[in-house]
């Protein structure tokens, strides 16, 4: 009797575990899949600040297409003259045992250099304190999702979800993510180092409707470890403009925009 | 006494109707269009000290590089000109025309017309099948590798496709190979006694002379390739020496021969590493016989296998092996039958990319020779890039052991505008 209560309980508990997981992955499926047109382009500067105060800017111009369900992003860089002219294409797969294709065009060299779509995710992109995971579309299904609480705050209801990483090699043990139910957008991160203390902070503001889409104006990151913050901000966001697919390609990397 | 190979690319009055003709035909071409303009550049300073005694400064130079591009619709029109000046070598202080060309971008067809750096081939600072901007050795290799790329003047006719391209490139009067020359110029390599070298025997600016090549490049879910075909010429040149006994001198001269080229190379991501490899076949290069006197044309194949690590948190580990098979060999050539080359690139950048340590390192394994190249480079600010390193040189035998004396450290400023 005693055991049957137990095993019941238990059945009741990982049920519950397992509803809690997949509604987890269904709300970061809707956040992922939150509509931003078939095309769009947007014009980024990210303002890096050290400790001291210093302060190094970084220009960019990205262009992406939805092909299927997966992404293509080139991006040139246009500030500072050092990297002027570098370009940054990527084929972003949906499918998770899939590596996406990346190529970097170093104008310097004139060279365009095929780069592994794996190892670059958890680099810093450009010295800021985002990842190229973080500026990217993380597959969904690369961590395992618990929907940890539900709150409000500052007048929005939001989702709190923990993320863990399924792969060893991520720069993360485990992210917290708050969702704004209202329109599906990360409206903070909190990134835990491998010994579980807090590492990186993010947090996004000025979020509008442009053209009917959900858009963040600025993200704001901060490693709390270093006291290294980065503000990233998003200018000019289009949706659905008229892009020749071939604009996304080795091609034009190395004509520039 | 040392004949220059080449007249250095001075801005003469020539290249400047060039570029007057380009720019009156692209606004010809697309004057309804909006016209941009942009102008940047950089300003550096490199200075080079001997390691060893007597300690001599080996470079000391200072440039403003100007480069000024204007758009008009698809058409554009580039220049980069170097206002150099060295205290060292004399004849590297003055104007020089860097590219100059005029740029169309169609939608089937892409033009690039006038002087401009051609660059192919997958390898990393070898040059397999990348051999239509030559190499300008004046400070051999202790330079920026864009630096050392010799400028051609070329018609670069392209179809642009999504995930394929094919290039047609056609170059009236190919460039040759930069080599130390001077007295002024401590990279000039030391000849013995009543020995001159006279390296200005290119061929002769003739349309049979003339350079042409194609190139299809792929790029696929992982996998990228490219197959190439060059009419060129050996650019580094081959050299003999011609002895005579009622003077009792000898001048070493140097030898260019056409020669056919097919090739291609391949890159393939697996995981965090990023497999390269090159191949190319050369119909009827010349190599020299053992005795110094004549030489022989020969096929030769050569591979290059490399691997590029990206470990993440900004480690970079790039390695080559590169193999060279002179076919139909016969003892009396003056070169082993099978020679090779390794290569390192280890990089890691810290303090959120500000700092960035390297060392390329390149080994001449048949001679046991190497060069290795550290550096540090900091950036100071969005505009200044301070630059410390070196040049070390060595080995038993061939060209690094002879540069073993010019072991040296070197600083570098870089302002960007």
């Amino acid at each position: 009797m005693k055991i049957s209560k137990i095993a019941a309980t238990l059945v009741v508990a990982l049920s519950a575990m397992s509803m809690a997981q997949t509604n987890a992955r269904d709300i970061m499926v809707k956040v992922k899949n939150r509509p931003d047109g078939d095309t769009r382009s947007s014009s980024m500067e990210m303002k890096l600040v050290n400790k001291s105060g210093n302060t190094r800017v970084r220009k960019i111009t990205s262009y992406a297409i939805d092909v299927g369900e997966d992404t293509k992003t080139i991006m040139f860089f246009l500030y500072p003259n050092d990297v002027k002219g570098t370009g940054f294409l990527t084929v972003n797969y949906d499918d998770v045992n899939k590596e996406d294709d990346k190529w970097l065009y170093l104008p310097a060299l004139k060279k365009t250099r095929r780069i592994s779509g794996k190892s670059s995710k958890t680099d810093y992109f450009m010295g800021s304190d985002f990842t190229y995971d973080d500026i990217g579309k993380r597959n969904v299904d690369e961590d395992t999702h618990k929907l940890l609480r539900e709150e409000s705050a500052d007048g929005f209801d939001y989702y709190v979800v923990e993320s863990t990483p399924k792969k060893e090699g991520e720069i993360f043990s485990k992210k917290l993510v708050w969702i704004r139910k209202d329109c599906d957008v990360v409206a903070k991160v909190e990134f835990y180092d491998k010994l579980g203390k807090l590492h990186r902070q993010m947090v996004s503001s000025d979020i509008k409707k442009v053209d009917g889409f959900w858009t963040v104006g600025k993200m704001e990151m901060k490693n709390v470890q270093t006291g290294h913050s980065t503000e990233l901000l998003f200018l000019d966001p289009k949706y659905n403009i008229q892009l020749d697919s071939k604009i996304f390609s080795v091609n034009k990397l190395e004509r520039g925009l | 006494m040392i004949k220059h190979v080449i007249a250095r690319n001075k801005v003469t009055k020539q290249s400047m109707i060039s570029l007057a003709l380009s720019a009156a035909f692209a606004l010809s071409a697309h004057a309804q269009d909006e016209l941009s303009l942009q102008l940047n550049g950089f300003v550096d300073s490199y200075h080079a000290l001997q390691v060893q005694s007597p300690h001599k400064i080996m470079s000391s130079r200072t440039r403003l590089r100007l480069e000024m591009r204007a758009n008009y619709g698809e058409a554009s029109l580039f220049s980069s000109v170097n206002l150099a000046y060295n205290s060292l070598i004399k004849d590297q202080s003055g104007a020089f025309l860097r590219e100059a060309f005029f740029d169309y971008a169609g939608k089937y067809l892409e033009v690039k017309a006038g002087r401009q750096i051609i660059t192919w081939g997958v390898a990393d600072g070898l040059r397999l099948t990348d051999l239509i901007s030559p190499m300008d050795y004046t400070e051999f290799m202790a330079n920026d590798y864009d630096d050392i790329r010799v400028p051609v003047n070329a018609i670069n006719l392209k179809y642009p496709g999504e995930s394929f391209s094919a290039e047609l490139v056609f170059v009236p009067v190919p460039e040759y190979f930069v080599m130390p020359s001077g007295e002024d110029n401590p990279w000039t390599m030391p000849l013995p006694a009543n020995t001159s070298m006279d390296l200005s025997g290119t061929p002769e600016k003739r349309i049979k002379n003339s350079e042409v090549g194609g190139r299809l490049r792929f790029f696929l879910e992982n996998l990228d390739f490219s197959l190439t075909a060059l009419r060129t010429f050996n650019k580094s040149p081959v050299t003999i020496a011609n002895f005579n006994p009622e003077t009792k001198s000898a001048v070493i001269k140097g030898v260019y021969e056409p020669m056919n080229v097919v090739g291609g190379d391949v890159s393939i991501p697996v995981g965090e590493i990023v497999i390269r490899g090159e191949v190319a076949a050369y119909f009827g290069e010349p190599i020299a016989l053992n005795n110094s006197r004549d030489y022989w044309l020969r096929k030769t194949f050569n591979a290059l296998l490399g691997v590029d690590w990206y470990a993440g948190d900004n480690w970079t580990f790039m390695f080559q092996y590169m193999h060279k098979v002179i076919m139909d060999y016969r003892e009396v050539l003056g070169t082993e039958q099978n020679t090779s080359m390794l290569t390192a690139r280890i990089s890691k950048e810290l303090l959120n990319n500000t700092l960035k340590l390297s060392v390329y390192g390149m080994v001449d394994v048949d001679n046991i020779g190497f060069y290795v190249r550290p550096a540090a480079d900091y950036l100071l600010n969005d505009q200044i890039t301070i630059s410390l390193g070196g040049d070390w040189l060595g080995g038993r035998r061939g060209t690094f052991k002879t540069y073993k004396k010019n072991t040296q450290i070197w600083v570098k400023g870089k302002y960007f505008f």
